[in-house]
């Protein structure tokens, strides 16, 4: 049978571009072998986040005193485990059970099984063979392996960290990224000694130098041992051997930097220097209709991103053209506090020779973040000097992740920083603080 | 049909204006009369109308953009109107649709008008492109910064084409913005005008605007008429002193009561008794046109060079109301705020050089008036009355004529009169 579209993989990539491709009217079919959702359903985004939003209840629940709750004993407080699994799991099943949906109401064929990469735009699943004018490669990335030094420790795939039935105490966390740093904390906040072992010369690379040294802050005043840019040698005796210091390790989390998964192919793909599928602009790879969107063309390891890609092909392929703006969208961190950022960071923009200003404004003087005990953070916006362009936005708060939204629109709309300044904000919300840096920004922030 | 309006000579003689503010915007319906855009001359500011009614379906220049009289300004769809009406449309002269431009006067002359507008003959084929390229908007959209670049690189952000949601207009499409070919010539004046060649003897500065309209009527006049100029002189002690016993009064009302109100007002009394002077040969049709109105030019040096604004019906003002027409005009044309209404229609003009420090002149005649006083400085001297040599105070004044018109014994007379007017004032507001 011959499809308009066939999508390898159902990650927030490839079931956003099957919904939109058969909304468009493509017929269209997605090969998915294990997780519908792909990562981000089932072991990424979603689960991972809804572990830490249990932890930050255990948190929030210790304070609970402090707003006028009796009765809670802070002595007999337990973090349950598998309760916390268990609603992880049911937040996953019913978003994944929502993709299915979502694509059988959209007329999109959905096939179990090993996508194999034929001639003449063919793709073998298991013993069927299917044809397609346009072939997706989404399949998506997983953290690299360790080390084969490493190989008698107890490592737990994050793929598999929902197998465990107890987390045991000595966590070992490794990783260069936001995730890595989200699972040091979450280990942390039900009460594991962590450390973070941040295994390549990057650490948190992409981020605003500034917000790498409130993270690294963070992470020090959490008592979370972080040590950077160094390697594990070997694990001995339950303990990780590492730059002439012995970790002990129950338990070392893999949150390594990512690596593609790639479908099978009988024709072979041009790779990138760092090894994912080279892509054009309008992500072709190197054998014509045939595209990679996605972590595996390492063009961004975001979900967000990926969906939007997703769209943007269907588009593309459908005729509609545009260009991609893969350069403004959150990079966000699910902590205590949260951290997030958008657009441009201080050092590119010092690089690409801007002139700009920086204007900040803390959350400790905001009423909301009072109110909710959220005092930690702030907001810190760069603009050019010349039109107040807003080029980029940090913030740092409970509901970082969120409230970056609107810096999103903001840029996306290209406003100044005028426009953020008279954008009226509801009082009292912690979003007060972007009309704040706006006026900060324009001469002196009000509440300051 | 397609109509293309051309920016039109708007009867000054200049050759060029600057756009201050777009009235309208692609995709407007308008109606034949209705201003279009806001243009700056070196000597004036004026909306300029539409000729047409219809659709404006493009729109040439920004604001702040130099628009050469000829150069296109707008395009208008005309609806119902094709073939050979279209090309009659597109032919007539603009002067006949433009209700701004009847009886039309420059400062120093006027222009004829012509039909020089061009159509687009409606082709099937060209209008349904257009159609779906051109879609009516009634406003552009465009994002916060590229509206600030726009207004920073001078660029009127409803010409740039969007290529963002709904045809938004944004940072990028304003950076990769290039006037369209069928956008009028554009005059840079980002270099000095001034270029100096240095070691050369000489300085070469381009032509202003007014400079070039200035020479241009100054040689018409010259050319076209017979010029005779007649000098006198009048004592005006009496007129020293009503004038120096009214000056409170009038100071109270913020107007400063000068020599010229009453020349203007004994002018205007004299041109009543000899109307031969308030006139305009029409040689082509073989008559005379005589002014029933009173519009008298008074020459007003600017820096940037001479205009003439016009007090229109000076024989229904008072001394008082013409004092303060003076005052108004004069600020307008320092300001360069006159607009063409304040400098067209003018029957007669008075040129002040006395105040400058000249005693006589030959004026040069705005042409097609029959005349043109010249007033010099007063002068104490002594002077012969009642037989007796005493202190006077001496105004001088030079007349010149429109010989083909205005023959010697009435330039005489008229002067006269004039004289006489000034000499005992009372006589002039008795009439």
């Amino acid at each position: 049978m011959e499809y308009d579209v066939v999508i390898i993989g159902a990650g927030p990539a490839g079931y956003v571009a099957a919904i939109r491709a058969g909304q468009v009217g493509l017929k269209t079919a997605i090969i998915e072998k294990i997780y519908m959702g792909g990562m981000c359903l089932n072991w990424g985004c979603i689960p991972t986040k809804a572990l830490l939003e249990s932890a930050k209840v255990f948190n929030k629940v210790k304070v609970a005193e402090e707003f006028g709750v009796d009765g809670i004993e802070v002595d007999k407080l337990s973090f349950n485990w598998e309760k916390a699994k268990a609603r992880s799991n049911r937040i996953s099943r019913k978003l994944s059970g929502g993709v299915s949906y979502l694509l059988k109401k959209n007329g999109v064929d959905v096939i179990s099984g090993t996508a194999k990469l034929g001639a003449d735009h063919t793709i073998l699943v298991d013993d069927k063979i299917i044809t397609a004018k346009n072939i997706i490669i989404a399949t998506g990335s997983k953290p690299k392996a360790m080390d084969k030094s490493l190989s008698n420790a107890p490592i737990v795939e994050m793929e598999k960290l929902f197998e465990l039935e107890l987390i045991p105490e000595n966590i070992v966390v490794t990783g260069n990224h936001v995730s890595s740093v989200e699972m040091a904390q979450f280990f942390k906040l039900i009460g594991k000694k962590v450390t973070l072992i941040a295994n390549s010369d990057y650490f948190m690379a992409g981020l605003d130098d500034y917000l790498i040294t409130t993270v690294t802050k963070k992470l020090k005043s959490e008592n979370i041992d972080l040590i950077l840019n160094a390697y594990p040698e070997k694990f001995e005796n339950g303990e990780i051997h590492i730059g002439g210091f012995n970790i002990k390790c129950d338990l070392l989390v893999n949150c390594n930097s990512r690596k593609a998964i790639f479908p099978e192919s009988e024709i072979p793909l041009e790779l990138t220097e760092r090894g994912f599928i080279k892509t054009s602009d309008s992500f072709e790879t190197s054998i014509k209709g045939v595209y990679a969107i996605g972590d595996v063309s390492g063009k961004s390891f975001v979900a967000h991103v990926a969906s939007a890609q997703g769209i943007h092909i269907i588009n593309f392929i459908k005729g509609i053209k545009g260009n991609f703006d893969s350069t403004t969208y959150p990079i966000n961190m699910y902590t205590i506090p949260e951290m997030s950022q958008i657009g441009m960071t201080e050092q590119a923009i010092k690089d690409e020779g801007i002139e700009y200003k920086i204007s900040e404004f803390p959350l400790s003087v905001n009423g909301k973040a009072m109110i909710e005990g959220n005092t930690e953070g702030f907001i810190r916006m760069i603009s050019d000097k010349k039109y107040g362009q807003i080029l980029g936005i940090q913030i740092v708060a409970a509901n970082a992740t969120d409230m970056i939204a609107e810096a999103g629109a903001f840029m996306n709309l290209e406003a100044t920083i005028y426009d953020v300044a008279k954008t009226i904000h509801a009082h009292p919300t912690v979003s007060e603080i972007y009309m704040e840096a706006g006026f900060e920004a324009i001469d002196k922030a009000i509440h300051l | 049909m397609r109509y293309i309006f051309n920016f039109p000579d708007i009867g000054e003689g200049l050759e060029e204006g600057t756009i201050l503010e777009w009235y309208v915007v692609k995709g407007q319906a308008i109606k034949s009369g209705q201003a279009l855009v806001n243009m700056e001359t070196d000597k004036i500011v004026t909306d300029i109308p539409s000729p047409k009614a219809g659709t404006i379906v493009a729109i040439y220049g920004s604001v702040g953009e130099t628009i050469r009289v000829g150069s296109p300004l707008v395009e208008i769809e005309i609806e119902g109107v094709s073939g050979e009406e279209a090309i009659a449309v597109a032919n007539e002269p603009v002067k006949e649709v433009i209700p701004e431009e009847e009886g039309a006067a420059g400062v120093v002359g006027t222009m004829e008008l012509a039909g020089k507008s061009a159509i687009l003959p409606a082709s099937d084929e060209g209008s349904s492109k257009q159609k779906t390229e051109e879609k009516p908007v009634t406003k552009v959209q465009a994002t916060p910064l590229a509206r600030a670049m726009a207004r920073d690189m001078k660029i009127d952000i409803n010409t740039i084409f969007g290529t963002g949601p709904s045809g938004r207009v944004s940072k990028e499409d304003v950076q990769n913005f290039k006037p369209s070919k069928g956008s009028p010539e554009r005059i840079q004046r980002t270099e000095p005008i001034t270029r100096i060649l240095s070691g050369d003897s000489v300085t070469y500065e381009p032509l202003t605007q007014i400079r070039k309209a200035i020479a241009k009527n100054m040689l018409n006049s010259k050319q076209s008429t017979a010029h005779m100029t007649l000098f006198d002189e009048v004592e005006i002690s009496v007129l020293m002193g009503i004038r120096e016993k009214l000056k409170p009064s009038f100071a109270e009302k913020n107007t400063k009561l000068t020599y010229l109100s009453f020349i203007v007002k004994a002018t205007v009394q004299a041109l009543k008794q000899y109307r031969q002077l308030n006139s305009q040969i029409d040689i082509e049709n073989e008559r005379m046109i005589f002014n029933n109105r009173y519009n008298i030019g008074i020459a007003v040096d600017t820096p940037e060079g001479l205009v003439v604004p016009v007090i229109k019906d000076a024989d229904q003002l008072s001394i008082l109301q013409i004092a303060q027409k003076i005052t108004e005009l004069s600020d307008k044309a320092r300001d360069r705020k006159l607009s063409l209404d304040d400098m067209k229609e003018g029957t007669f003009t008075l040129t002040n050089y006395g105040s400058i420090g000249g005693i006589y002149a030959t004026p040069v005649i705005n042409y097609p008036q029959a005349g043109i006083l010249g007033i010099g400085r007063i002068i104490v001297k002594p002077v012969v009355k009642d037989k007796m040599i005493v202190i006077g105070n001496v105004l001088p004044l030079s007349l010149s004529v429109d010989h083909r018109i205005v023959d010697g014994g009435e330039a005489s007379r008229f002067m006269n009169l004039i004289l006489e007017y000034l000499s005992d004032p009372i006589l002039m507001m008795m009439e």
